[in-house]
């Protein structure tokens, strides 16, 4: 058992632990359970699947990885997340830490104004339909056509992670930033040297979310490749399979799918576990 | 305008310039700021007033105030509504409890919490829409694993149509318990360590047992983070698209249609097998009558908790 390790555990004190456990047991295995289904899934014959099988696949079907990424097209759809989740995560930081910076340590015209309006559009939301109007005024400037629309509305508006950088950056001592002037930095130069250096730990928070939420993210990712199938993320693609005409004879190539687009992540988790943790009540406490 | 500047007695020049300096850093995400949040919902304010069918469909016809009346007479919206009070109600009893539940089991730094902790999240950081379709695929009433084990186990006889009428919303708050109890967790373990030690190890020493400090200990001092939990999940709850877009598309017959995916459904097609005429202006109509009332919702919600308050 877990608490064989310790040595004089009364009987009053082992029976809350075995309690504590079991309950602990019921919920890994809730949790977990469509994680293993989906991967092993990936590897069985749509027969085993859909008709019941063994927990695990009877012979590891590994050609269902290639029958996804060869005739699914799952490598363009790859090669596309990582771009766009790549993009949307090095816009954010930047975009982000340039304003929660200027927002935190200078007064300038109509920062009131700014604040008040980034302010009110965390309150006002009005979901998914917001994309149709980005979706026109993207095609109105031409720029429908390329990975960049669907860059830009994915990283969107920013409102709570700017107001986090600024936040953070309120706590970095302005004496830093004084001193640093006294020594001939430039406004610039305090930021790039001084302040930026010392936001990292947000700058991070901001980074994995950013980076989970574009890769993830079906909704956007869907719309803005509406006019362009090439353009689709693994999600869109995924999901997709659902809607295509033998759906039914095509559950482990779905499953297939669906592991790849969810083994990347599961492996960001592994290493940066703590970090997610950390950075949900990070922002929410902040933000 | 005149004393934004703090040090209004610098020269005009260099006021400028120090102005035209600070919207170097603000440009990049003001662009952003412009593009994905003022437009788009400047936009839909405009449009409520609107006649629209999109591009290339003719110009906008301005209606007045019609969109908003057709919501209130839209049987379907309200059912809608009333679907999304049954989701966030059934998703926040579930998780709530199981979360602070599970909070106080793992919030202490022992042997295999860190590890319980990191697993109870994991959903928390994989794709709503993949997992959607994993469920969907796991639920399927002939082919579903979740049946093919309860047929297996001897529970049912005959597969339960958990996509169906009568269980899809049921499923539905499953697999969106499933999603979010580590999420809600983690507020929780964040709150009970803000909880002072001493408060409980005393309580200990006074001799209150382990229900007994929950209740009278940790649960009064949790109070003001609790009611912040809570905000969130309610919240939250009234935003929940994806899974359901997924799972189960709002169907079967608009059982499981939440008012998100509503006016939704008025933009985009919410699945690729359905063909729908988008009618803009009703669609922000729909939109902007939901977001009152979620607002309206989480002010009606800080108004009893303040009044709770009161009480105690």
């Amino acid at each position: 058992m877990k608490n064989g390790n310790k040595k004089h555990i009364s009987k009053a004190a082992w029976l809350p632990l075995v309690g504590k456990w079991v309950f602990l047991g019921i919920m890994i295995i809730f949790t977990l359970y469509p994680v293993i289904y989906t991967v092993l899934g990936s590897l069985k014959t749509n027969a085993e699947l859909t008709q019941g099988g063994g927990f695990f696949p009877e012979t590891w079907h590994f050609e269902n990885y290639y029958r996804a990424f060869v005739q699914a097209d799952f490598t363009r759809y790859t090669l596309n997340s990582i771009v766009v989740s790549v993009s949307v995560t090095l816009l954010a930081v930047v975009t982000c830490s340039l304003s929660g910076f200027i927002l935190a340590r200078r007064e300038f015209a109509g920062k009131k104004v700014l604040l008040a309006l980034y302010l009110s559009m965390m309150f006002v939301s009005l979901g998914s339909v917001t994309l149709y109007p980005i979706y026109e005024l993207l095609r109105a400037l031409k720029l429908n056509k390329s990975i960049f629309a669907l860059i830009v509305a994915l990283t969107g508006g920013q409102a709570t992670n700017v107001f986090l950088v600024m936040g953070f950056t309120k706590g970095i001592p302005k004496e830093l930033d004084e001193a640093a002037i006294i020594d001939g930095c430039s406004l610039y130069g305090v930021y790039s040297r001084v302040v930026l250096p010392l936001s990292k730990p947000i700058l991070a928070v901001v980074a994995l979310f950013s980076f989970r939420n574009a890769w993830n993210d079906y909704i956007t990712s869907m719309i803005m490749t509406i006019s362009m199938p090439k353009l689709q993320t693994l999600t869109v693609a995924v999901v997709q399979l659902k809607y295509s005409v033998n759906a039914a004879a095509e559950w482990h190539i779905m499953l297939a799918g669906a592991s790849i687009a969810i083994i990347p992540i599961l492996i960001v988790y592994l290493f940066a576990n703590k970090q997610f943790i950390a950075g949900l009540t990070a922002g929410a406490v902040k933000g | 305008m005149k004393d934004w500047n703090s040090k209004s007695a610098l020269p005009r020049s260099k006021t400028m310039k120090k102005n035209l300096q600070a919207y170097s850093f603000m440009l990049p995400n003001l662009i952003l700021f412009t593009v994905c949040s003022l437009y788009p919902v400047m936009w839909t304010l405009k449009y409520v007033f609107f006649q629209y069918g999109g591009y290339g469909t003719g110009t906008p016809r301005f209606v007045g105030l019609a969109n908003f009346a057709r919501v209130f007479r839209d049987k379907v919206y309200w059912e809608s509504v009333i679907h999304t009070f049954t989701y966030g109600f059934g998703k926040v009893i579930f998780i709530i409890p199981l979360a602070f539940f599970l909070a106080f089991l793992l919030n202490q730094q022992k042997r295999g919490n860190g590890a319980a902790q990191s697993i109870v999240f994991l959903p928390t950081i994989m794709s709503s829409a993949v997992m959607g379709l994993v469920f969907y695929l796991l639920f399927n009433a002939y082919n579903g694993e979740v049946n093919q084990y309860l047929m297996a186990a001897g529970l049912i006889q005959r597969p339960i149509n958990w996509l169906g009428k009568e269980h899809a919303m049921k499923t539905l708050i499953l697999t969106a318990v499933w999603g979010g109890v580590g999420n809600y967790m983690v507020y929780f373990i964040a709150g009970i360590q803000q909880v002072s030690g001493e408060a409980i190890e005393s309580a200990r020493i006074d001799g209150a047992g382990r229900l007994q400090t929950i209740w009278y200990i940790i649960i009064p001092m949790l109070g003001p983070i609790l009611k912040i939990i809570l905000m969130l999940a309610i919240t939250s709850a009234f935003h929940d698209i994806t899974n359901v877009m997924v799972l189960t598309e709002g169907g079967p017959t608009n059982a499981t249609m939440v008012m998100s995916l509503y006016g939704y459904r008025y933009f985009f097609p919410i699945s690729a097998a359905e063909a729908t005429v988008p009618q803009y202006g009703y669609g922000a109509a729909v939109s902007v009558i939901s977001a009152a009332i979620a607002g309206l919702v989480t002010v009606g919600y800080l108004r009893i908790s303040k009044k709770l308050d009161e009480i105690y």
